[in-house]
Order: structure tokens, then sequence, then C-alpha cells
């Protein structure tokens, strides 16, 4: 799995180019994002807060501020595929309604990403990509157990630990200096740790992109996300499923040829999860290094 | 390709990171019952000599009630009773019945779990007698009958100034709640470790009955009512007591 995880990089290690001179087009784009272009190798460490308020604040609530640091690598081996693993290193702060803290640091479940261009309107700079995205979360976080060795309930472990398949699909525009990014994933979870099933997740995501200089971009879209229920030992999780959508706002900066920063802020707009659930404002801030 | 080297290492080492977890403790109250020794006969206040066979009570329920949500809470005691088959554990109660031998106890207190409230204040204890069910801890096939009781006592009083016995049958399967202020607030800012008793004094649930006089529902219902009665919430000695 680790070699798995690294093979993108080695493969990749002599090719070098200029990523935004050498697709014809100069849209700054996050990894994920961009135009495959053959030998293209993309590496990118990002920071992500979170917070989440789950059950009655008087009686079973529990508190959540997670802080993630995602190092990701993208390679191109066509100008129609790209393959992306992300590691993310977790760090999560459960509190309870009176007052005990749980403390954790563990790596994050590893996940493998294919994205195929399907159509574009021509070969050189297209303005018009469409992609098919498949992909898998590995149960690579470690499980967190009591004192008697029972694992503890998710909110308190780095990931689900289940083989979770992603399916999807993208649509995007490039017209200097506007883009346009829109993409649908749906993560389909399995059996994880502490006999948990986590409901089935359908993710959208619009976003605009307004360039007014080489080496800024400003964004603005709509993040939705529906869930499904989650169950716990066949049991449903009162305070999981619903749907929410948020705002989000970002920068893109391009301090280097090679180096793109960028800084995004989401910020939950309508909530209707289900049970007594709150999601807060989600932060994301990254480096991608292009190869 | 250097900073390439360098995301490479940092993904290796990220995916080979021990993890590490740490807990801290928050507010705890331990809560445990604890029956009084139970003699040989108990002799009430009319000079009658109860002689019990069995004597038994399921508690289904146990709850920290706040200072400010009392008067309400008495207000619940006041409207009926309702059967609940099987109470939820939260941070401020616990809902795992437990079934109680009174004929066993020696005084020591039985651990019922521990609460884990959020700070403010709390002025008393809410505990629920009701029938117990399968998943009764100090359920077993000789006691298979508190399925249906609460409380049950049979046994035989004497009456030591005629010497007349009769037979003493008490199967009482209402919800019993019965809530008890402890002589002190206590008042919860910071983690810390408390712990409450609730003390169960079964000689005195036989005062104040004429056996003689009163019917054998008369006399159930006054034993119901001196139940309630006999259960208290002691503290632990607070430190300005010592």
């Amino acid at each position: 799995m680790i070699a798995a995880l690294f093979a993108p990089l080695w493969v990749a290690a002599g090719a070098s180019a200029c990523g935004t001179c050498s697709v014809g087009d100069p849209t700054l784009t996050i990894v994920g994002f961009e135009q495959p272009q053959g030998q293209r190798v993309r590496t990118s460490g990002t920071l992500r807060y979170r917070n989440d308020r789950i059950g009655d604040p008087q009686v079973d609530g529990l508190q959540l501020a997670e802080q993630r640091m995602e190092l990701a690598g993208a390679y191109s081996p066509t100008d129609r595929w790209t393959l992306s693993l992300m590691m993310p290193l977790v760090h999560r702060l459960v509190s309870a309604v009176n007052l005990a803290e749980a403390d954790i640091w563990a790596p994050g479940d590893l996940e493998l990403r294919a994205r195929a261009v399907v159509w574009r309107d021509r070969k050189f700079a297209p303005r018009h990509l469409v992609s098919l995205i498949g992909g898998l979360e590995f149960p690579t976080s470690s499980i967190e157990r009591d004192a008697d060795g029972v694992p503890l309930p998710l909110e308190f472990q780095a990931g689900t630990g289940s083989w979770d398949p992603i399916a999807g699909a993208s649509y995007t525009m490039f017209s200097d200096p506007w883009s346009l990014y829109v993409s649908s994933t749906a993560i389909f979870p399995t059996q994880g740790t502490a006999d948990t099933k986590v409901g089935i997740s359908f993710r959208q995501t619009a976003l605009g992109q307004f360039q007014p200089w080489h080496f800024l971009a400003f964004q603005v879209g709509v993040e939705f996300r529906v869930d499904q229920p989650g169950y716990i030992q066949g049991v449903r999780d009162p305070n999981t499923g619903g749907n929410i959508t948020y705002g989000t706002f970002g920068l893109i900066g391009l301090p280097h040829d090679k180096v793109l920063l960028h800084f995004t802020t989401a910020i939950p707009m309508i909530q209707r999860l289900d049970g007594q659930h709150v999601e807060g404002l989600a932060i994301t801030a990254g480096l991608v290094y292009e190869i | 390709m250097r900073f390439s080297l360098l995301i490479t290492a940092a993904m290796l080492c990220a995916a080979s990171l021990p993890h590490c977890i740490r807990v801290t403790d928050g507010i705890e109250v331990d809560v445990a019952y604890q029956p009084a020794a139970t003699p040989a006969q108990v002799r009430t206040d009319m000079g009658y000599r109860v002689h019990l066979d069995r004597a038994l009570i399921v508690i289904g329920q146990v709850e920290l009630l706040r200072c400010d949500n009392f008067v309400l809470n008495w207000w619940e005691i006041v409207a009926p009773a309702r059967a609940r088959a099987h109470e939820f554990t939260t941070p401020t109660s616990l809902g795992v019945p437990l079934v109680i031998d009174l004929m066993e106890s020696s005084g020591v207190p039985l651990f019922a779990g521990t609460l884990r409230p959020p700070p403010g204040e709390y002025c008393g204890i809410r505990v629920v007698g009701m029938p117990a069910d399968q998943d009764a801890e100090g359920l077993t096939d000789a006691n298979l009958d508190m399925m249906e009781h609460s409380v049950l006592i049979t046994g035989r009083v004497e009456d030591p100034a005629s010497g007349d016995v009769v037979p003493l049958i008490a199967g009482i399967w209402e919800v019993l709640e019965c809530e008890m202020l402890f002589d002190r607030p206590l008042v919860f800012d910071g983690p810390v470790l408390e712990s409450v008793n609730v003390q169960i004094d079964h000689t005195k649930w036989f005062d104040g009955i004429d056996f003689a006089l009163q019917s054998p529902d008369a006399v159930q219902q006054l034993i119901t009512e001196n139940i309630r009665s006999s259960l208290q919430a002691v503290l632990p000695l607070a430190e300005t007591d010592l």
C-alpha cells in the first residue's frame, strides 16, 4: 500500500514542466481540478480545520474540532488520465458535556482517485472537459480503543476504518479569466470500525473562478452534501444523515512558477442535518508544487 | 524535485506515524445503592415483628436533577407515573435496571454506575423503581417474577400482643418515582469526581401500619409510601464539614 502511495512520485521523478504553461491555459487550479497533461506531476500539502457539534449540549453533546494535514500527489501519465493519492494526518479534539476531553493524533484513511477525461472540445488548451472519477478510501487509520480493548465510537476515530469506493463525474470550463468547475461524487462506505456503517454520501460542488491577474484568482462556490443515516451495530445513529449546503469563498495565488497557494473558507448556509448535529465553519489552506 | 522528495518523506512519515490518544476525565459522579443490613426480624414502630422471606426492589433509572429544574421535576411526581420499558443512559442518568435482593444486603454499597453531567448546580436525584426487563442486572431464574414487580415482599407478621401470625405478601407493580434533595447543592464548574449513595432502609417499610386492623390493600398502599420515604440520597461530607 505504501509502495502504491509513492509510485506516481517515483515514476514521475524525471518529469519537469511549468504546469500552467504546458497545458496552454493560465488558469490556476488546485490538485484535482487541473487539466491533465502527459507526465504532469503535482504534489500538495493542505491544512483543513472544521468543527461539529453532535447531541444535546446540556445532555449528551459532543464538540469536535478537527485539523487535518493532507499530503497528496497527482500524476498524469497521459493527457486524459490523472491518478492522485492523498494521505491525511488527523488531529481531533473531542469535548464532552462533562468537560472530559479526548485528544487524538492519528493517520487517517488513504484516498486513491483516478480521473479520466472522457470528452474535451479540443486537444490543446481545451475549454471544456468532462471527466469521470473513480476512487477508493483505504482503512489505513488506526483504531482507537478503550481500556478494555473495545473500539471507541466513530467520533473518536481518525478514519472510518472501512473500504469506501468513490464514483463521480466533473465538468470544467476554462475561459480566461473565468473558469467553472462542477462535480458530483458519491462515497459508498462499507462496514467500519466498531460495527459502524456510515451512510452513502453524495456531494455536489459548483465553483466559479475569476482570475484578473496571472498570479491571483478569486473563487466563489457552493458545496452541497446529502448523507444517508449511519448505523451502529444495526441501530440507527439519530444524529447522522440529512443535507447541508456550504457557501465557499477562496483565493489562489501563484507566488512562484511552480508554487501555488490557496485558501478557502466554507460557511454553512443551509443545515438540514438529522437529529442534533450542527456543522461549523471549515477552513482550508494549502500549497501545491508543480514538479 | 527536492520539494517532491520532501513531500514523499512527509507522506511516508504520516502513514507510519504511531497514533496516540490522550483522555482527560471530566465531571464524574459515582452512584451506589446502599441497602440497610437485613435483620432476622424487623420490629415496627407499632410493635409488630416482621419476618421477611423475600424482599426485592428493581431500580430502573437514577437521574441527577438540576437545581433550576427541581420545581418542574416535582410536578412530574404529581403527574401520573408512566411505565418505560428500558430507560436510556445519558450523562445525567443511568438507565440500566438493577434487581437488588435486600435479603442478601449487609449494608455494603452496590455500585450502580457513573454519571457524567455537564457543569451546573444539582440539587437532587430521582430514583425510579419499575419492573425489570430481560437485560436487568441481577435478574436470575430465582427472581424472574421481578419482571412483573417493582418491589416484592413476602414473609409473615407476628403480633406480640396476641401472638397471631399472618402472612405478608406485597407485590407492587407500579412505577415508583422518588425525588430526593441533597443536603447541599452539588456545584460543578470543572473536572471533579463526586459520589452519591442512595440509601434504602427497608427496616422502615412497615412503620405506621396496623396489620391487625388494616386491609391488605391499605397495607400495600402504606408500604408503597414507606418505600418512597425510606430512600435517601447521601453525599460524602464536604471538606468544610470535616
